[in-house]
């Protein structure tokens, strides 16, 4: 059977999702295992993983060609443009069946409990509508789901079920790295990754060789196309593809009667439902919303608060290189995460900024990312007559931290329409303003000399502070904001849109606080959260009509 | 012969040679980019791989000709990062595809190594993760709950 079908059903079905990332995966599967009728439009198409060169020579020289991050040099037809000109960081994501996992580097973190409470801990920004043990349930439920790796009794969370499979090994920069932390006394835990270690479902055991995130030619990395969308067509759901939502469609009732949408050929087409759930990521969730706003909800969809496109968070990046002369084998191995930190993760007053970050330990690539200015920077240049001592340096001899560092809400931080650019279907681009605080710059200098005196304390000779890049807004987050006031949020605490509904939020735009680890495990688990009390919600009101 | 490659004539690869040697020169017992063949069969290989070089690697290199590549290299490199980004990664990237080079520097490309599962696993050797264990949990609990552990 083919995942794909050409054009939309006649039917109406019950629930439309909007996009197939994360939580549109999730949601769908869960939908179509309820017995629910659901269709899902998605802008690009499938992973051609025919393109993934990890076995091959090429490799290194032709990822940044088929599996770029950045849209705007992407720009192929399923992306939209997103103006980035007034943003410190540049928006990452892929848009097509599987979304940002298709080329996320599957580091598979739990939010703490305190990311959910810290109006009520320190006193900034709002806490969640619920807490780390109302998701903790989700949180298992989507790991024996997804195929994640890993450790239970982290001493970074509370107890309970860890994830199904076995940890990814430690290697010789993980044992290293985690005999010095034990010496400093600071936390570490083997890395949490969506990263199968051996066979599991649909995935293949991994083969450790760190490219998860230019295209996994394994098949070990579980990317919700390899997952989650093979089960849910299998049980139902109409999948199209090349479709991209110009805009809902709302009825004199308030309510979403569906979408209209763009084929690749450019026609337009119809696509009605009972329920619609919107799963475009923090930046194509609001841009979407704005989109549709009717006479009767003039600044966009769901937007009585103001808050649509508004607190978008983005989490400020950090990477510290060590240099050691031991062979650690540093190319090769799950990339990924061979353990994580989270030892200055909790807020300390004393350090002068609020919040903290996660850090992983990654492999540092092949000859050729030995010569590029990040992570290595323009200072260490490696050109010229020390080319070959300082490539033999760094190949195969380097472990870098990649820390992800909170960054807090701020309205002025938000996703606006362009009033100039449009897409290749004619729809207005995104654009982004955003600006890192103050808080986050001395979040990120604490944290960088602190990874920089774990690398030392592990043996490292050298260390390299990353200077800081653009390209690295992986995380969108914040945009169309999760509470219990109405006046104060655009989604309820089960991410229905308090203007509308029959309409549901379940991407990263829902999060009122950004925590400061990767987000797809809470993204996957909120979803879950969310599309199994809607289940509920619709069964009790067909049991009642 | 592709359009991307009809652009680089013997003027163009002379003066890629030129410059690809001051930034991989010989030494430690390694060829220079032009002997390793940056400017030759590798540059085919690396313009049939990422034809997207093809244009701005021409505009570099237009700019080059007849000049000293020592300056111009380092006028470039102030004054138009992204062409000396592309630049150095034709040059990197082809030196990088020469298996002779590859043999050299000990990379045989990124290896399918299967996970073998150890016992005891890496994490609990010497210790390792009891340690973790012994300094007990880090986090803080959520309002009105305690530790569970």
């Amino acid at each position: 059977m083919s995942p794909t079908a050409e054009k939309g059903p006649d039917r109406i079905p019950d629930v439309l999702i909007v996009g197939a990332g994360a939580s549109g995966a999730v949601a769908a599967k869960r939908l179509a295992e309820g017995g629910f009728d659901v269709v899902c439009l998605e802008q690009g198409g499938w992973p051609d993983y025919k393109k993934a060169r990890a076995p091959f020579p090429d490799y290194e020289l032709t990822s940044g060609r088929d599996w770029a991050w950045d849209p705007n040099a992407r720009q192929v037809p399923a992306d939209y443009p997103v103006d980035d000109s007034e943003s410190d960081i540049t928006a990452l994501m892929w848009n097509g069946v599987g979304g940002g996992t298709v080329v996320f580097a599957a580091q598979w973190q739990r939010n703490m409990p305190s990311d959910f409470q810290v109006r009520s801990l320190d006193g900034i920004a709002d806490d969640w509508p619920f807490t780390y043990e109302d998701l903790e349930p989700y949180y298992v439920r989507v790991e024996r789901d997804w195929g994640v790796s890993g450790l239970a009794g982290d001493t970074a969370f509370p107890g309970g079920d860890g994830p199904p499979m076995p940890p990814v090994p430690l290697g010789r920069m993980g044992r290293r790295v985690a005999k010095a932390h034990n010496d400093l006394g600071w936390h570490w835990w083997p890395g949490p990754n969506a990263i199968a270690t051996q066979r599991y479902g649909r995935l293949n055991p991994c083969t450790q060789r760190a490219t998860c995130l230019w295209g996994c030619s394994e098949g070990a990395k579980a990317s919700v196309d390899r997952t989650y969308w093979p089960v849910a067509v299998e049980r139902g759901v109409t999948l199209l593809t090349g479709a991209r939502v110009k805009r809902l469609i709302v009825g004199s009732d308030g309510l979403v009667t569906g979408a209209l949408y763009v084929d690749r050929d450019g026609n337009e087409h119809v696509q009605q439902a009972a329920v619609t759930i919107l799963a475009c990521n923090g930046i194509g969730t609001p841009r979407l919303l704005l989109l549709s706003a009717t006479s009767a909800q003039p600044h966009g969809l769901g937007n009585s608060s103001g808050l649509v496109g508004k607190r978008l968070m983005m989490h400020p990046f950090g990477t510290v290189v060590g240099l050691f002369d031991d062979d650690l084998d540093s190319w090769q191995g799950a990339w990924g995460q061979h353990i994580h930190s989270l030892e200055f993760y909790e807020t300390d007053p004393s350090r002068g900024f609020v919040r903290g970050a996660k850090w992983g330990l990654q492999p540092t690539g092949g000859p050729l990312s030995m010569t590029h200015s990040y992570p290595w920077g323009e200072e260490n240049a490696i050109w010229g007559p020390a080319f070959h001592q300082q490539l033999r340096k760094r190949l195969g001899r380097s472990a870098m931290w990649g820390i992800i560092a909170e960054d807090l809400p701020e309205e002025s931080n938000r996703v606006v329409l362009d009033p100039v650019k449009k897409d290749d279907s004619g729809i207005p681009a995104a654009r982004i303003q955003y600006r890192m605080s103050e808080n986050s710059r001395r979040l990120m200098a604490f944290h960088q000399e602190r990874a920089k005196e774990s690398l030392e304390a592990a043996g490292a000779y050298e260390t390299v502070i990353a200077p800081f890049i653009r390209a690295t807004g992986w995380h969108l987050l914040g945009t169309a904001m999760m509470g219990s006031d109405p006046s104060r949020s655009v989604v309820d605490p089960w991410g229905r849109v308090y203007d509308v509904p029959n309409l549901y939020i379940f991407d990263g735009s829902t999060w009122p606080t950004s925590a400061g680890m990767n987000p797809t495990a809470t993204i996957a688990a909120v979803a879950l959260r969310g599309v199994d009390h809607l289940i509920a919600e619709r069964r009790d009101a067909r049991t009642s009509s | 012969m592709t359009s991307a490659l009809a652009r680089f004539d013997p003027g163009r690869r002379a003066a890629l040679e030129a410059v690809a040697n001051l930034l991989i020169p010989s030494g430690d017992g390694m060829p220079s980019a032009s002997e390793a063949g940056v400017a030759g069969r590798w540059l085919d290989e690396v313009l049939r791989l990422r034809p997207d070089f093809g244009p701005p690697l021409a505009a570099v290199l237009d700019g080059l000709i007849g000049t000293d590549p020592e300056v111009a290299l380092a006028r470039l490199r102030s004054t138009d990062p992204a062409g000396f980004g592309v630049l150095a990664e034709v040059v990197a990237g082809g030196y990088f595809l020469n298996p002779k080079v590859r043999s050299a520097i000990n990379y045989p490309g990124q290896q399918s190594v299967a996970i073998v599962p150890e016992q005891p696993p890496d994490y609990e050797q010497d210790g390792l993760i009891a340690s973790v264990i012994a300094r007990g949990p880090i986090y803080r609990p959520t309002p009105g709950r305690k530790r569970d552990r």
